[in-house]
């Protein structure tokens, strides 16, 4: 753990110490996030937002250092946007999932950066790909990252059910990433929601006062 | 003072904390002084137990709060608690002052420090006696400084400013509160291992007042928080 302790000086890179979570549900897909950057003890940013855009219906979520996430993010963003429009159709989830995976596994030696991939295509409907630090590319039901995750794989683990509606799911990812933050220091602040469907993307912003755990 | 590690003759050297307090503010105000922290310990990055009181009552006029390894600060109360107790076998109704305290802290920490087997903490002793305020700083090399205002920690980077611009020695008790829970409120969003809810004590002539504990309001409701500029760049 890369502990800095408040007698020393040391400089601490700037991390999406963080909480990150996607769920599937019957219809498409729950994404939560914190809103904590924290550069070691200090936060840095205090209402971030954790979800990048990548394509109209595909988003990323972003964990490890957020100078090599962002910047990855940045160049999937702009091949996929190539792609797409080479295609003339939504791209699938699966092809963002790859072009982050091949940055994640060649530079795996020089990068900090573990991502989860999250969107709705018309191929195979909601799709999430969790992309650990070594560029492996994994397809889930559900996936939580970011250091907040370790605090709730037992709440995951007992409340997760397959085909849940859309509230079911939204309140299941609203109270596991408010029991990370609750624990974790390096997560906090809001709780940035995303609904994403075949037809539509609804943002929602969840107030510090709203947290359901704090 | 012999600790039981070094009758032993097992030399522990501390090396890093483990749980850990975060900041504490004092201040002083026109009938007495006021110490603020708050109520979470840590464990690493791990917020682990909350509501926990770290400020403790040494004396009748008397308190004392740390930040650092919160089983240090155990130990130092125990320690201080052992001196108030050996003073009432002179029998005269003789009790060591706030000062005395502060000094004897100084005195323990130099020591430890010398032995490079520090007490890892940053101490503040506060009290009232004789109709004198006593606020004093004691760091983990025993450096030994009295004050108006004390911060540790986190808060000595951020809290400074926000004293210097609200508070001066004579204002109310009232004020002095105002200002600490103005700087807990920074530091709940700038440190990583604060809380916000919070613990005020307060010595004054009529003794120690140890106040319940409190939450602190912060805002997140911005605009600039709700719409960032990623919502603008890429619009759907």
């Amino acid at each position: 753990m890369n502990y800095t302790d408040i007698l020393s000086s040391k400089f601490e890179p700037e991390t999406t110490g963080t909480t990150i979570m996607a769920v599937i549900y019957d219809g498409g897909l729950i994404i939560g996030a914190d809103s904590r950057t924290s550069s070691g003890q200090f936060v840095a940013d205090r209402c971030a937002d954790k979800i990048d855009y990548v394509h109209d219906r595909i988003f990323c979520l972003r964990s490890g250092s957020a100078a090599d996430t962002q910047i990855i993010a940045k160049y999937v963003r702009y091949y996929i946007d190539a792609h797409a429009q080479e295609l003339g159709r939504l791209p699938a989830v699966a092809t963002a999932a790859n072009l982050f995976r091949n940055f994640l596994y060649e530079y795996k030696d020089s990068l900090s950066a573990a991502i989860i991939v999250a969107g709705w295509d018309p191929y195979k409907g909601p799709q999430i790909f969790t992309l650990p630090l070594g560029g492996s590319v994994i397809e889930q039901k559900w996936s939580i990252g970011g250091s907040g995750s370790t605090f709730i794989w037992g709440f995951c683990d007992s409340n997760y059910k397959e085909n849940m509606t859309l509230q079911e799911a939204r309140a299941f990812v609203l109270h596991a990433v408010a029991h990370a933050m609750y624990r974790d220091g390096s997560s906090g602040g809001i709780i940035r929601l995303l609904n994403v469907t075949k037809d539509k993307i609804e943002r929602e912003f969840i107030d510090y006062k709203d947290v359901p755990v704090k | 003072m012999i600790f039981n590690s070094e009758i032993s003759g097992q030399q522990q050297h501390t090396t890093s904390p483990v749980v850990t307090g975060g900041s504490v503010i004092a201040l002083v105000y026109n009938g007495g002084v006021i110490v603020g922290t708050d109520t979470l310990c840590s464990y690493g990055s791990m917020a682990a137990f909350k509501n926990v009181q770290k400020i403790a009552q040494i004396s009748k006029n008397t308190i004392y709060a740390s930040s650092g390894e919160f089983s240090d600060f155990q130990q130092v109360v125990k320690e201080l608690a052992k001196i108030d107790r050996s003073a009432l076998q002179y029998d005269d109704g003789v009790h060591p002052s706030p000062k005395d305290y502060g000094n004897f802290l100084a005195r323990l920490s130099y020591k430890k420090r010398c032995k490079i087997n520090p007490l890892y903490l940053q101490n503040v002793v506060a009290g009232f006696h004789n109709g004198e305020r006593y606020l004093a700083l004691v760091d983990i090399y025993g450096t030994y400084l009295e004050s108006n205002f004390i911060t540790t920690g986190f808060a000595s980077y951020f809290c400074k400013a926000i004293i210097s611009n609200y508070w001066n020695e004579n204002c109310t008790l009232d004020q002095a509160k105002q200002v600490i829970r103005e700087c807990f409120k920074v530091l709940f969003c700038r440190d990583c291992r604060a809380h916000d809810v919070i613990q005020l004590a307060y010595v004054d002539e009529q003794g120690t007042h140890i106040e319940e504990q409190e939450r602190v309001d912060t805002k997140w409701d911005f605009n600039g928080f709700k719409f960032r500029a990623n919502e603008k760049l890429h619009t759907q």
